[in-house]
């Protein structure tokens, strides 16, 4: 046990007293007496049910929440009264500033997310495997794509899940969404090794890509783990999801790419509206975040690793003679340089346009440039 | 009988296709979006797709782009979309060359333009029910403009 309560209610004599005579029917009704401002929670748009932008009303809204939460260190749901006659245990949360892990239309992500669920076992349609004959080289080389891939995913559900108790319980819109994402993940991790364990099976860990993994997690702020993981690692993994569509062997694993790019392309929205609130509200931030994105850029070239790139050229170029080869080069290259520039214009967008000059990726990108054109 | 492409009454008919498959766009989830679709030709066509909840909810042809605000516009010249819907006339869904990310990733194809990468990322965050919405056409009689 690790936590001892400041005090045992089982031995607490006013406590159980208390109890005994409530069980005799001498209610106090005192929390009756509450007075509580009336809100009007109505479903705007009845096909959607009750969203949970329906319910930002009132003293419940977060635009009527304070930047700093100061009286809040439990559990209390945004709007609870808080008894100012007993000690509320503080849980710890260090992510107390709204800046700290808003982002604007959190609460839309939220819903889509819950409402756009899939499940692995029935949603790929697994029976339709075996109409397809796969050549070995390509099976194999898909399925060492799916052994980084289960890694990587790994990673992206264990991010949330960290930072999620760190976060004020009036944050919950975040909480939430951030617990759906843990959900994905787990459920992108679940369908690679699915996929690999139906075909050739899992190959080679990479451990290039889980150095750069390792800095995601090692995060020393949420907002860094969050532009890391969100902006950069899943930007560029949502460029992989897309090629790995346009390179994937059978309609089988298309749909598996179609499933796992929209959560994805979801995941990189919310870090980009966290990134431009953070940039909006907390400018001052700027040059530890830029200075945290020079480290973050470098790691993730670890994702480029060699296993990666020859299968997903091996894949690309359909075989593995050299004309094939010669070919998958291309289509690689051709995502490589896509991948950068659009974390550039998200980047951009997001309020950090600088990173189009500073990046280490930049060298990286006209290295490629300059391989596609040699 | 026929529906020519480009036209507004084909996208229409696709809108009303999925209204009438409410179950199976239900189960793709929420897509909210507005959509340009660009046909290149001898008389560039361009539309506005609006999807709301699970409904495309309003489709009309633009003079210009900046008559509504579209998250992305899909671009391709006439033949490629012919390409696209003789596809997945052939079995129900596209080969896998004909899928709208396939077209529109590598070698683009098919041009994805965006002014606000969030926009962007709706193409993605929407995919599977806008490859859904297209895959409606299976059974179309199209007459080509």
């Amino acid at each position: 046990m690790g936590y001892y309560g400041t005090n045992d209610f089982s031995y607490n004599s006013d406590f159980n007293l208390r109890i005994r005579d409530i069980k005799k029917g001498n209610l106090d009704f005192g929390w009756l007496d509450d007075a509580r401002e009336t809100v009007e929670v109505r479903r705007r748009d009845p096909r959607r049910g009750l969203t949970i932008e329906d319910c930002e009303v009132g003293p419940y809204a977060i635009e009527n929440t304070p930047e700093v939460i100061r009286e809040n260190r439990g559990l209390a749901p945004r709007g609870a009264i808080l008894d100012a006659a007993t000690v509320q245990p503080d849980l710890g949360p260090s992510l107390n500033k709204k800046s700290d892990v808003w982002g604007y239309r959190v609460q839309r992500y939220w819903e889509e997310a819950m409402s756009r669920q899939w499940n692995v076992s029935t949603d790929v349609p697994w029976h339709d495997m075996d109409k397809h004959n796969i050549p070995d080289d390509l099976e194999i080389a898909f399925c060492q794509l799916c052994t980084l891939l289960s890694e990587v995913e790994m990673i992206a559900t264990d991010l949330p899940a960290k930072w999620s108790h760190h976060m004020n319980s009036y944050f919950q819109e975040v909480k939430g969404f951030i617990a759906t994402q843990a959900i994905d993940e787990a459920r992108h991790a679940e369908v690679f090794r699915k996929r690999a364990l139906a075909g050739a099976g899992l190959f080679r860990a990479s451990v290039r890509g889980e150095h750069a993994l390792k800095g995601i997690l090692e995060a020393d702020s949420y907002s860094e783990g969050s532009v890391f993981l969100h902006v950069l690692g899943e930007g560029f993994i949502l460029t992989l999801f897309r090629s790995s569509e346009f390179i994937s062997p059978t309609p089988v694993e298309q749909r598996m790419f179609q499933l796992v790019m929209q959560d994805e392309a979801r995941h990189v929205s919310y870090g980009l509206q966290h990134l431009k609130y953070l940039m909006d509200n907390c400018p001052e931030v700027r040059p530890q975040i830029n200075g945290f994105l020079d480290e973050a850029e470098r790691h993730l070239t670890g994702l480029f690793n060699p296993d990666q790139l020859e299968s997903m050229i091996v894949l690309g170029g359909k075989g593995t003679k050299p004309d094939q080869i010669k070919k998958g080069i291309e289509v690689v290259g051709a995502f490589q340089g896509k991948q950068i520039e659009e974390y550039f214009h998200r980047a951009e967008r997001a309020g950090l346009p600088e990173r189009r000059e500073r990046s280490p990726l930049l060298e990286l990108q006209q290295r490629m440039i300059a391989a596609a054109m040699s | 009988m026929a529906i020519k492409f480009p036209s507004i009454d084909f996208f229409r008919e696709l809108a009303r296709r999925m209204a009438d498959n409410a179950a199976e766009f239900e189960k793709l989830g929420f897509c909210d979006t507005v959509m340009g679709v660009k046909v290149d030709g001898d008389s560039a066509h361009l539309y506005a797709l609006t999807f709301d909840v699970f409904d495309c909810t309003d489709v009309r042809e633009l003079a210009s782009p900046d008559d509504v605000e579209l998250d992305f516009t899909l671009e391709a010249p006439l033949a490629l979309w012919r390409e696209m819907f003789e596809s997945i006339k052939k079995t129900g869904t596209p080969e896998p060359a004909y899928t709208l990310n396939s077209l529109s990733h590598v070698g683009d194809r098919m041009k994805v333009v965006y002014d606000d990468p969030e926009g962007h990322d709706k193409f993605y965050r929407f995919m599977a029910t806008l490859q859904a919405f297209v895959d409606q056409t299976s059974d179309f009689d199209i007459e080509w403009a």
